[in-house]
């Protein structure tokens, strides 16, 4: 093997899941809401939510000799509109600068980068029950939608072409589906969701296909007592991620160091107002059984805002 | 002696334009609203209510579950729209009272 296809080897093989990790997959909603995943909270017909996200992650947990480094910077901004009192449609775009250190087949380290728009996602959510209470309130809501080729696909480096999950994008439009559930008080919300996605095939490469359970516990610590009016709410908040992943196809062939199953913990913050929301969150894996020389991730860091209007 | 009287004057100026608000004010309404558990549902309930006609004011009591409307003089709220527009914003109206008749709050 030439020292050139060692390299793309190396620095495509087993980056798959990581990445996967970094993309919003979900969009969420602008609410008292999961951050890490959607909401059955209601956009109101004919309203506007915007939610901007900033998120950082670290991979270096790396099996192989290569001693990757990954690290990803980006944003997603994601535009809900309320079609009706039950059905809500979503748009989210990304823009993500992904950074790779390795070390290469002669022993020096190499970097390789990309930056630009990733993969647009436009999917549909319906309330098919909704129960209000109280104080309370109980919905269930499945959506889907479409993950679409809006990225570049075919960047290139003093390399040749990077591989595939550094990418901008994917070049393939994928299907997803799931449904969710949400349980909200004055006190805690509750939310929990699954969902699967179709990863389809471009360039001779499509991701393995992805299973996720997403689960959120979000606690108002403040006020501890409510008054008259409808004052800021401060919520501590708990996310769990369960993905799993299938593994890459590479020209028909699967990739053995990618793909696995990953268990996020996540504890964050919620800052909620009538008119926006302040939040962070940081997703640590405390299970991570990734196939081969999958490489592993450190950690991701989400701050962002939401706005209605 | 000239500041005596100019502050004198803002008083009564504040007063007398009180005072009108307080007669040109419509009835009020007190809905109770079901579902409604966090900040940002009120924020849409508000506008959908305030969106309908002759609506003057706004008011959301979040521990209650209460929204108070206030109506601009001469204008009336009809429950059926009230309900729906609570509807629109995704929850559910479960009472629908008038407190005054007018007089503001």
């Amino acid at each position: 093997m030439t020292a050139l296809r060692a390299l793309r080897r190396l620095a495509g093989s087993g980056l798959g899941f990581v990445l996967l990790a970094a993309a919003v997959g979900h969009a969420g909603q602008a609410r008292a809401a999961p951050q890490t995943f959607n909401t059955a909270l209601p956009v109101g017909k004919g309203d506007f939510l915007f939610r901007g996200q900033f998120l950082y992650q670290k991979a270096n947990r790396d099996p192989s000799p290569a001693d990757r480094d990954l690290e990803v910077f980006g944003g997603v901004g994601a535009l809900g509109y309320g079609a009706t009192g039950d059905l809500a449609l979503f748009a989210v775009l990304p823009f993500l600068h992904k950074r790779l250190e390795l070390t290469g087949p002669s022993g020096g380290r190499i970097a390789r980068s990309t930056r630009g728009i990733g993969d647009a996602q436009a999917f549909a959510r319906y309330t098919v029950f909704q129960r209000d209470l109280p104080g309370r309130n109980f919905r269930i809501a499945p959506f889907a939608g479409l993950k679409l080729a809006t990225g570049d696909d075919d960047e290139r480096d003093s390399f040749g072409r990077l591989p595939q999950p550094l990418q901008s994008g994917s070049g393939s439009w994928d299907p997803f589906g799931g449904v969710v559930a949400t349980y909200q008080t004055l006190d805690y919300q509750i939310d929990a969701q699954i969902s699967y996605k179709a990863n389809t095939r471009a360039n001779n490469f499509s991701f393995g296909d992805e299973f996720h359970f997403d689960a959120s516990l979000q606690y108002r610590l403040w006020p501890r007592k409510l008054g008259s009016g409808v004052p800021g709410f401060l919520y501590g908040v708990l996310e769990t991620n369960l993905v799993h992943q299938g593994r890459n196809r590479i020209n028909g062939a699967s990739d053995p160091n990618s793909g696995g199953t990953t268990l996020f913990l996540s504890p964050g913050i919620q800052y909620v107002t009538k008119r926006w929301i302040l939040e962070g969150i940081v997703q640590v894996p405390v299970v991570q059984e990734l196939n081969g020389t999958a490489l592993k991730s450190d950690f991701i860091l989400r701050v962002g805002f939401r706005v209605n209007f | 002696m000239t500041r005596i009287l100019s502050r004198f004057a803002l008083a009564a100026l504040a007063t007398a334009w009180f005072a009108a608000a307080a007669l040109a004010a419509g009835p009020s309404y007190s809905l109770k609203v079901d579902g409604l558990a966090c900040p940002f549902c009120a924020y849409g309930i508000e506008k959908k209510l305030t969106a309908l006609p002759g609506v003057a004011g706004v008011e959301t009591n979040l521990e209650a579950g209460t929204v108070t409307v206030t109506m601009k003089d001469g204008a009336t709220l009809d429950e059926a729209a009230a309900k729906q527009a609570v509807k629109d914003a995704g929850f559910t109206l479960k009472g629908f009272k008038q407190l005054a008749a007018g007089g503001g709050k």
